[in-house]
């Protein structure tokens, strides 16, 4: 088994009385890229600023190195890269100049990768911060964490103010370290440049840790979608076991096509019973990260 | 069709209005209690003849007409006149600052913040915010003047008429109108709002110090000065109001210049270019404390200079006091000092003492400002890259207080200097060294506030502008306690007034280390609870 970067458990945050994490348990191991998507206000930010030292936990332990986050703070920092979502910097300082301050802070210098990723973001280094915009400020957080040495990355909604094109070379960047075997934490809300570069996926919701594991392993845990054409009338289907979401489309004859989501554990015994409708076409889609999305997203509290 | 360019300006008033409320209602009890207190209390400092004829006498000296502004009532005098005359440019200057405050507020900060977009991209005219700003600054002051003019009307002191009182309320409201529209200028000019607010407060310093040395020179030109148009208003006596018609015509002067400015500019930009700066951080911008000194440089510089130029105009009236206090030892009662020493160099020094005190209250406000910033900072999020850094928070807290100090310091050194060089001028000069005295003994003093500023940082981090009330009432205290026959204990409130009469006195050395003691203790308490609390999410 691999080191682990990032350890935490039970991990809880109370603010007043409000409880922003109730039970947050995960681990990153080296070299992993793991994706932590949730809903707005599920505790993303939270976690990272308890993470970074910013906020101190009421309960559970978060380790990263194997050094305790609280404790150890400037110590783990040394090693640590981190872009927040929203990048707030000194309006009367040039982004030329919080980039060196950055890596200086650090004990680093300005190096040609530095000028590299300047050009590969286009990013004008010589304009005062309060003439950038959010995605600008945005650039000179990623180009300073880009070029920084480190072992563990901290994403927090890092492209939200990108474009494209910008989005597409974040991701080449976030590739690069990949390959040299870093290990890097993305809290993103868009989720194909999740399922591109993630190894495992933590999915948060209100606070606790509903699910982690790979893109696979949660499409196991999930329901695959099928639309169907048959001879015979549908409708009966929709009492099948393991069968949900039965959207009948209807035509002259009355219903003989419709969609469907199938549970996983169940879609054996429901194909052997499709055979008797007389299937004129089918179509299966496994589901996509937004399914998951969606599927855990709308859940009720409680209801798993 | 509507004239579109004032759309929903009615709407933004009441918003502007119902937002402002509490800060409204701080400023109202400050300025009301403030002249209504002042108020009740006159008769019985000033109720017998000899007590009016030495402080006529008093405020007719050089150095009195420097803080103060010019006495020119005739007799006979009553408390009501002495009033007057004491109060007007004090109040004059809280107004001013008042409407420096909202008028940034609720134009250039608003902007800053992106609020003013949102406002704008509904259906609301383009010269609607800025308007609504222009009236709830007339609501404000109005309102400030009329309690004022009740309040007087209350309190009753021999020698007020309904019409003076009248008039001192609204030649207060028409004097900080026109210092709002002037704030409002400004912040057309200016590209953000703290340089809106520097600036503002550039030009209210270099017309209260213009007011002074024409007050000093020759009063007949004092009223060309902006600021001395307020001592025109000759109230309990003559009970002029034509300076109120000339403040209200600049006011509407610099109102439709600002008009004219905001409809050709653009949303956030200000009329003064910005111009590309630094491709590289130079060697110097390394860590926290080089960083904080670079961003606070041009506040620093201008603090600085400031209270340069406030020592040296202070100073260069000493030639007028030594020479003229001479002959009116009464003036030693309000400088303060018991022994009426004739010496030219005594009365110098003991004006220089409570100058120093003005110095000293002054010099600690950037100090202050910079350790606040500690957590205004935080808020804004200007912090979270450095906290993510291999940065620790007793390195963060520590540098902002480095700066705090070292501001201070040199801000109190070069206004004590400042005031020894001008002072050179005099006929029988005080040596330089002499006025460091006042160095010496202030600046454990300052070092004091400037360790409960960081113990409220740390303590009471969303309530932490009560610190305020120190500066503020130390100045109060210092520069009315002995006008206003404060007890001792009401002078020894704030760290300033443990300090005895230095220049003029020899420093009391043991006294400055246990302040020192002090202030290292409360950095220390100070530290140890914020690196344990969480910090300010934005």
């Amino acid at each position: 088994m691999s080191e682990k970067i990032l350890e935490i458990k039970n991990l809880q945050k109370k603010f007043g009385k409000f409880e922003a994490l109730k039970n947050i348990t995960f681990d990153i191991k080296k070299g992993e890229v793991f994706g932590f998507i949730g809903p707005n206000g599920a505790g993303k930010s939270t976690t990272i600023r308890i993470l970074l030292g910013i906020l101190h936990a009421n309960g559970g332990s978060a380790k990263i190195f194997g050094k305790d986050v609280w404790q150890s703070a400037v110590s783990i920092h040394k090693r640590l890269a981190y872009v927040p979502g929203d990048v707030y910097l000194w309006p009367n300082l040039t982004g030329g100049e919080i980039i060196d301050l950055f890596l200086k802070l650090n004990q680093q210098r300005h190096s040609a990768r530095t000028d590299e990723l300047i050009k590969q973001f286009d990013l004008d280094p010589t304009k005062k911060v309060r003439t950038y915009s959010k995605g600008n400020r945005q650039k000179v957080a990623l180009i300073a964490a880009f070029s920084t040495a480190a072992d563990f990355y901290i994403f927090d909604e890092p492209t939200s103010g990108l474009d494209p094109l910008m989005e597409e070379i974040f991701q080449k960047n976030v590739m690069h370290l990949k390959n040299e075997g870093k290990s890097i934490l993305l809290s993103s809300h868009i989720l194909s440049e999740v399922e591109k570069m993630c190894d495992r996926i933590g999915i948060i919701r209100q606070g606790k840790i509903i699910e982690t594991g790979s893109l696979d392993d949660m499409r196991h845990l999930t329901r695959t979608v099928f639309v169907l054409e048959t001879q015979k009338p549908l409708e009966s289907l929709s009492q099948l076991e393991g069968v949900y979401n039965f959207k009948p489309v209807l035509d002259k004859e009355g219903v003989n096509k419709a969609t469907f989501t199938v549970d996983s554990e169940n879609i054996n015994s429901v194909l052997e019973k499709l055979v008797a409708y007389k299937i004129i076409s089918i179509q299966s889609t496994p589901p996509t990260l937004e399914d998951l999305f969606m599927r855990y997203y709308n859940q009720k509290e409680g209801s798993r | 069709m509507r004239y579109n360019l004032f759309n929903q300006t009615g709407y933004i008033i009441r918003f502007y209005l119902r937002r402002d409320r509490f800060l409204i209602v701080g400023w109202l009890i400050l300025i009301v209690g403030l002249m209504g207190g002042a108020a009740a209390k006159f008769d019985s400092i000033y109720g017998t003849k000899a007590a009016l004829a030495s402080i006529v006498t008093t405020l007719k000296t050089p150095a009195m007409k420097a803080m103060f502004g010019s006495f020119t009532a005739k007799p006979p005098y009553t408390s009501a006149i002495i009033y007057a005359s004491e109060m007007m440019v004090f109040m004059g200057l809280v107004f001013a600052m008042m409407n420096i405050y909202f008028a940034v507020k609720n134009s250039r900060t608003e902007e800053d913040n992106g609020t003013l977009e949102l406002i704008r991209a509904h259906s609301v005219g383009k010269l609607s915010p800025l308007i609504a700003v222009i009236i709830e600054l007339f609501v404000i002051n109005l309102i400030n003047g009329v309690l004022i003019a009740i309040s007087l009307e209350f309190a009753g002191m021999t020698g007020t008429d309904i019409l003076g009182n009248c008039l001192f309320g609204l030649g207060l409201a028409a004097f900080g109108f026109m210092f709002g529209m002037m704030s409002l200028l400004v912040s057309q000019l200016a590209n953000n709002s703290r340089g809106a607010t520097i600036l503002s407060y550039l030009i209210l310093g270099f017309t209260y110090i213009a007011r002074m040395l024409t007050d000093v020179k020759n009063t007949n030109y004092t009223w060309i000065t902006m600021f001395g148009l307020i001592e025109k208003l000759e109230i309990y006596t003559e009970n002029n109001w034509l300076p109120v018609l000339y403040m209200v015509l600049s006011a509407l002067l610099l109102l439709f210049v600002t008009i004219f400015a905001s409809t050709h500019r653009d949303v956030a930009a200000g009329l003064i270019p910005t111009r590309p700066g630094r491709r590289n951080a130079s060697f110097l911008l390394a860590n926290p404390f080089s960083l904080i000194l670079r961003l606070e440089r041009i506040s620093l510089i201008i603090w600085t200079c400031g209270l340069f130029v406030l020592g040296i105009s202070y100073g260069s009236i000493f030639g007028n006091i030594g020479n003229l206090l001479k002959t009116n030892p009464s003036v030693a009662k309000l400088i303060g000092s018991s022994a009426i020493k004739s010496s030219n160099h005594a009365i110098i020094l003991n004006f220089a003492a409570t100058l120093s005190v003005v110095f000293a209250v002054i010099a600690t406000i950037p100090a202050v400002i910079t350790i606040l910033r500690i957590n205004n900072d935080e808020k804004k999020g200007w912090l979270e890259q450095i906290h993510a850094r291999g940065i620790s928070r007793s390195n963060i807290f520590f540098s902002y207080i480095a700066v705090a100090l070292l501001c201070e310091a040199l801000c109190l050194l070069v206004a004590l200097l400042g005031m020894g060089f001008a002072g050179m001028s005099a006929k029988d000069p005080v040596s330089l060294l002499r006025f460091l005295r006042a160095f010496s003994g202030y600046l454990p003093a300052i070092y004091v506030v400037s360790g409960i500023a960081a113990l409220f940082t740390a303590l009471f981090p969303k309530i932490q502008n009560i610190v305020w009330i120190l500066p503020i009432y130390g100045l109060f205290s210092m520069y009315f306690g002995n006008l206003l026959n404060f007890p001792k204990w009401a002078k020894q409130l704030t760290p300033y007034g443990w300090v005895n009469r230095v220049p003029l006195k020899e420093v009391q050395w043991n006294n400055g280390v246990v302040m020192i003691g002090l202030t290292l203790g409360l950095f220390l308490i100070s530290y140890l609870i914020y690196s344990k609390r969480d910090l300010l999410e934005s």
